[in-house]
């Protein structure tokens, strides 16, 4: 094997180390228990063989022996273009003897993961063993998670009582992964074969082609599991014995999110509508057969699906980034809280005592606090919007990021009005005909079934209303402002009232959301409404696809959702939700469901070519037209003053 | 919108004019509300003008940590026209990191003997923290926003954001939610008194390294040969890399620099609130981004002068307009919408501008 | 004939430099008028005037006989103002007809709320706008491209693209900024006829800025020039022509005396 092959396996090794140590680190061994070596294990052997993959299909470093030093170095993702361009070793290795090369270089990484995993778990137990406590440093290092690591029992570090033979076991274990990877890799382009296939099923699922049968089957899909649902729900059904709750909970989520892609699969027209009639009433039949647990989550769920829904008005369809869209949601929620709970502030009750209004609780109801919510919502979209509608891009996150920041501390901090950080407690739930849902529907609907359903309702209107806006001349002339904001001016779009209309109607939406999850949190404070309820509202449209409705509910469903179902590792929700986002950024920029209009097509060569020339075609006829006299440089003069 | 001539030439000559006219008048209106609120209620409470000399101190402490994070926001900003959404936290890295090399040294006796053996450990604190801080800032340079850099401006905004909570959180995760405390060694922990005005030790300290690392950076980027690639590379990334200068080694140390500052102003921060944790980089990076645009961001003067003004706003405005102190945070972001609406260039914006037209 | 447009004594300074100087203009209705000048002379400053992009600093701008300094430009587009750049400015991500549909925005009435219901007079409206947006597209010969990704499009089919976007907002000037600028002869040669026809058929008055020579002396009716923010010279193509200051300013003053004594000898 070449020598810089071989630097490349050890560097490869110490990515995977560094890697395995931080999940180390943030204690994932204790959360799994026993498996924890072969699951680390197995997550190398899965980094070595995306490693060897890639390698195999680009030209590495070590190979071309030349620094990537333009400043265009593009991501590893495009591997079309550069698999052409220029051979690599390790690939020429790979296709002429497909042998020994990537599994020698995948035993040299393991082993260099394996050797440095075993040495650091190694110092732990020993630290613990000595009765050297790492954990008021490391948080995570306490002897469960290290004994999880070297697959004993903690009373066995607290007695010093580790042997060398584990040592060696973890190095051959990783060793072995890693000559798995090389296998997988090196097996005749097995690898290669398979990622092929992902890649045809991912055009697949996006619907360009798929035999009918496949394509009916994946359509059930949604349908059998909805059944499936239901058939859980009755007296005396359990799946797999136990922690029946979360199992129905993840299949309504993986019953919607494909409910989605069904709807992409559908050929336009009747068969489409058909899936869709079908697709709405499995859905608002859920309300009605999930749990109380499972209907809050999936009353969260659509709650920020409306959120979503909105703020894509702001950022998707007008192009203004907004980190500061939980003022609206706040807005709306506290609205509510004034106008329903007992606890009153003497201004709220001198305002209403100068209309003419009995100040005692509950002052309104749900449905006429609805368009007070939105409308207080949509004057505080106005009003915010108004000064910031000069600033551009970065400028105007920031911005609207400090607004966010300051609505929050005046909540927290105005307690007369507010009630400060005690929050307010006791906001009346929705009425049904002035009864409460469980009474009109003879228990079939709880109360937490009723927000789920306000959720759906709220989000298909909210949903129906965005999509329309944006078929219009409006979702045209948004459209325009995001593209060239001053081209759009000199074609007729009045930019102050575009702006404007963009963040009232998403603030309303958001108003619409704050007051559902007023009432569906019952009590409300002002942490509830950080700055990271705008970032989860940004994140979901991005996860799931600027400009694209589905895609929303698809982002909801997994950053909302998902993290509900995997209770047991809700510590770890943030930050894999954070490194997803910086993945997502990097590997897919337009979300799991780009809305067909915003996505970039990539032009033809030629196309590209010719879309190009113009900067340099322009110059041409002034030059030969009016000889000497054309400085190049002078038309800056005139271009941009 | 409308096709009438009549109503669209009224609107006209209202339009833009009217809207400018406004915003004046409500900048006008804000001033002299500020200086109403001063005089009747802050001046009124009738301070010692040693209480007031000894805000402006604690002011001049902050702006000069806020002008050394705010510093590397300028220079990323200057180049790669990004914000560092994550430069809080790699200040915060510096800290907690800070705090284990102090653990570490007081565990040695070193913090207990003869002064220069405490100058000398409390710089290469100082250094371990500046040198973890660089780590993180290149790491997520070569991870989190390089693969981005001819992606849309949102683009990277948001990876920032991702990379910001990825941070926060695994730090959490590592070493607890429990914050963690520095303890000052006796050489720095007194202070001193100048009549009614009491200096802390800390606080002469880092306003006086603030400056000294501000001034070695100003000598970088003015006399040195890589601040010349650096200030090629910020006026044009092509011609500079034609020209031969290496855009991404620019890039990458320019990342260096502005987290080895943060680092420093991390350790700094750490020792003067004595506490450190995973959130506590947040707000002061918030607060430096403030300083950044109130100077003109990309500028580097700009954001020095920015912070300090940041500071010393931030810490006599509560008590000059009678306000709580609770509502400092509500001050500084007011401040920066304020200035982003009235001036978008920031105070020190022509400056930039000059230079570049 | 009366004035559609007047420019009278327009003065744009940037920092120190005055980049349009007193300029007087006059444009006749239904008339096909160049504007020509060495590059940096003043020529988009003056169109940026008219389209409110830039304020001037002095001077008057009437279109029909009513100011257009002060307003905003999508209240200059509506009162019958549209233009194309320079530097080709489309919608990028927007397919060639919704670029001509963006273009007919403020022509068109629908309110929003009939937008989300889709009502019978709005659904009219847009069927109406899609009708007449192919209709310019077709008119300036880029029929069969409707749902081309405008990005997507031939540079030369790009330009043809901008004067229908123009178009969708039924002016009555039309601006055009080095509409031939970077096209092959063919390419000229349609645009050419292309400016004839929206004169003819469409009945509208254009204006513009072309480095071209052969395509300003052929369609043009009259000519002005600007130099270093000044009009230099006016009139028809032949008088333009045979201008000395015209020739100075294009081809240095040397140049001109030697013109000069050519034309003496002969």
């Amino acid at each position: 094997m070449p020598l810089e092959t071989a630097t490349g396996a050890v560097r490869t090794g110490l990515i995977a180390f560094a890697f395995l140590s931080y999940l180390i680190l943030i204690g994932i061994p204790g959360r799994i228990g026993g498996p924890a070596l072969p699951v680390l294990a197995l997550i190398a052997a899965l980094f070595f063989w995306l490693k060897l993959r890639r390698e195999s299909n680009e030209p590495s470093r070590e190979a071309t022996g030349q620094r990537q030093d333009s400043f265009d170095d593009k991501p590893g993702w495009e591997i079309g273009p550069r698999a052409a361009s220029k051979g690599s070793r390790l690939r020429d290795l790979l296709h002429t003897h497909s042998g020994t090369a990537p599994i020698l270089y995948g035993l040299l990484a393991g082993l260099t993961t394996g050797l440095l995993i075993a040495i650091v778990s190694g110092i732990f137990a020993a630290a613990m063993g000595n009765g050297i406590a790492i954990q008021p440093v490391l948080d995570k290092i306490v002897p469960l998670n290290v004994a999880a690591l070297i697959g004993v029992s903690p009373g066995q570090i607290a007695q010093s009582d580790v042997s060398f033979i584990r040592f060696i076991f973890q190095v051959l274990l990783f060793a072995g992964a890693g000559v798995l990877a090389g296998l997988t890799a090196a097996g005749g382009g097995y690898g290669l074969k398979q990622a092929a296939f992902l890649d045809r099923l991912t055009t697949h699922l996006s619907g360009a082609t798929l035999t009918s049968a496949g394509r009916f089957a994946g359509m059930a899909l949604p349908f059998v599991l909805l059944a499936y649902i239901a058939w859980l729900g009755l007296p005396g059904v359990t799946a797999f014995g136990t922690n029946e709750g979360t199992v129905r909970l993840l299949l309504t989520l993986i019953a919607t999110g494909s409910g989605l892609f069904t709807l992409r699969l559908s050929r336009p027209g009747r068969e489409q509508m058909a899936v869709a009639v079908l697709l709405g009433l499995g859905v608002f039949s859920m309300p009605f057969i999930l749990d109380q647990f499972q209907n809050s989550v999936m009353g969260l769920v659509f709650i920020f699906v409306m959120m979503g829904l909105g703020l894509n008005i702001v950022v998707g369809y007008a192009g203004l980034l907004d980190l500061g869209y939980v003022a609206f949601f706040a807005i709306g929620a506290y609205t509510y809280a004034f106008l329903s709970a007992p606890f009153s502030s003497p201004y709220i009750s001198g305002l209403l005592i100068l209309l003419g209004i009995s100040p005692e609780s509950p002052l309104l109801g749900y449905w006429m606090a609805l368009p007070v919510a939105m409308l207080t919502a949509a004057v505080g979209g106005i009003l915010l919007g108004i000064p910031v509608l000069r600033l551009r891009g970065d400028y105007l996150a920031i911005v609207t990021l400090g607004f966010g920041e300051i609505i929050r501390l005046f909540m927290l901090n105005l307690g007369e009005l507010t009630n400060g950080p005690r929050g307010i407690l006791e906001i009346s739930q929705p009425a049904l005909f002035g009864h409460t849902p469980v009474d009109v529907t003879f228990g079939l609907l709880s109360s937490q079934g009723w927000i789920f359903l306000l959720a759906l309702v709220s989000s298909a209107l909210v949903a129906f209303v965005a999509t329309r806006l944006n078929e219009s001349r409006l979702g045209r002339a948004w459209f325009a402002m995001q593209e060239d904001e001053d081209v759009a001016e000199a074609t007729g779009v009045h930019l102050v009232r575009t702006k404007l209309l963009a963040f009232a109607i998403g603030a309303t939406f958001a108003g619409m959301a704050g007051q559902l999850y007023a009432a569906r949190q019952i009590n409300i404070f002002p942490e509830n409404f950080s700055l990271f309820v705008s970032i989860d509202a940004l994140a979901l449209i991005i996860v799931g696809g600027i400009g694209s409705p589905a895609g929303i509910v698809l982002g909801a469903l997994a950053l909302k959702g998902l993290p509900e179902v995997l209770r047991g590792v809700d510590e770890y929700r943030i930050v894999t939700f954070a490194a997803l986002l910086v993945i997502m950024m990097i590997v897919r920029p337009d979300g799991i469901l780009p809305s067909a209009r915003r996505r970039i097509q990539s032009p033809d060569p030629e196309e590209a070519g010719a879309a190009g020339e113009p900067e340099l075609r322009e110059e041409d006829p002034g030059l030969r037209e009016n000889g000497e006299a054309l400085a190049k440089g002078a038309g800056v003069r005139e271009e941009d003053p | 919108m409308t096709s009438s001539p009549v109503k669209a030439q009224a609107a006209g000559t209202d339009g833009r004019a009217a809207l400018k006219q406004f915003t004046r008048a409500l900048g006008v209106a804000i001033v002299l509300l500020v200086i109403w609120r001063v005089t009747t209620v802050g001046l009124a409470e009738g301070y010692p003008v040693s209480f007031w000399i000894s805000q402006a101190l604690n002011g001049l402490v902050l702006g000069g940590v806020y002008a050394l994070v705010a510093l590397g926001y300028t220079l990323v900003y200057g180049i790669l026209f990004m914000i560092n959404f994550a430069h809080g936290e790699v200040m915060m890295i510096g800290g907690i990191t800070g705090f284990f090399a102090l653990q570490f040294a007081q565990a040695r006796g070193w913090m207990e003997g003869p002064w220069p053996v405490v100058v000398v450990a409390l710089l290469l604190i100082m250094f371990v923290g500046m040198a973890a801080s660089v780590v993180i800032g290149v790491t997520l340079e070569r991870l989190a926003y390089r693969p981005l850099r001819q992606a849309p401006r949102l683009v990277p905004l948001i990876s920032a954001i991702g990379a910001s909570l990825f941070l926060q959180y695994s730090v959490l995760l590592i070493f607890g939610v429990s914050p963690h405390s520095y303890r000052k060694p006796a050489l720095i922990s007194g202070g001193l008194r100048l009549g009614d005005v009491f200096i802390p030790y800390t606080g002469a300290i880092i306003f006086v390294t603030s400056i000294l690392l501000m001034l070695a950076l100003f000598f970088i980027i003015q006399r040195t040969k890589l601040g010349r690639a650096m200030r090629a590379v910020a006026e044009d990334r092509s011609t500079a890399s034609l020209m031969g200068v290496d855009v991404n080694a620019v890039i990458v140390v320019t990342f260096m620099l502005g987290s080895a500052l943060a680092g420093a102003a991390g350790v700094m921060l750490g020792f003067h609130n004595t506490v450190v944790k995973f959130n506590s980089g947040f707000i002061p990076g918030l607060k430096a981004f403030t300083a950044a645009v109130l100077g003109g961001i990309g500028n580097i003067p700009g954001a020095m002068f920015g912070a300090l003004i940041l500071g010393l706003i931030e810490a006599i405005g509560p008590s000059a307009l009678g306000i709580p102190t609770e509502y400092k945070d509500v001050i500084a972001f007011t401040l920066l919408v304020l200035i982003l609406i009235f001036r978008p260039t920031g105070l020190f914006g022509e400056v930039l501008s000059e230079k570049k037209a | 004939m009366t004035a559609l447009l007047s420019i009278q004594q327009v003065t744009k300074v940037f920092g120190g430099l005055t980049a349009v100087d007193s300029v007087d203009l006059d444009i006749a209705e239904r008339s096909i008028t160049s504007l020509i000048g060495p590059n940096g002379a003043g020529k988009t400053t003056l169109f940026n005037c008219m389209t409110g992009l830039h304020r001037p600093e002095g001077g008057e701008i009437l279109f029909s006989g009513r100011s257009l300094i002060g307003l905003r430009p999508d209240e200059i587009i509506d009162r019958g103002v549209a233009r194309t750049y320079q530097n080709i400015r489309l919608f990028g991500r927007m397919t060639a007809l919704e670029n001509v549909l963006v273009g007919q925005h403020l022509r068109l009435q629908a309110s929003h709320w009939s937008a989300v219901l889709r009502t019978s007079r709005q659904q009219a409206e847009e069927r109406a706008a899609r009708e007449f947006g192919r209709e310019l597209l077709d008119f300036v010969g880029l029929s069969g491209r409707e749902e081309v990704v405008s990005t997507n499009l031939p540079y030369g089919d790009q330009r043809l693209l901008e004067v229908a976007r123009a178009l969708g907002s039924r002016p009555s000037l039309l601006l055009l900024d080095e509409p031939a600028a970077g096209m092959n002869p063919s390419e000229t040669d349609s645009m050419m006829d292309l400016v004839h026809r929206l004169r003819d058929e469409k009945g509208i008055t254009v204006f513009l800025i072309e480095h071209d020579m052969k395509v300003v002396m052929s369609i043009s009716e009259s000519v002005a020039v600007l130099d270093y923010g000044e009009k230099i010279a006016e009139g028809t193509p032949e008088e333009v022509r045979s201008n000395a200051r015209v020739i100075e300013a294009y081809l240095g003053p040397e140049v001109a005396v030697q013109e000069a004594a050519v034309k003496a000898v002969h």
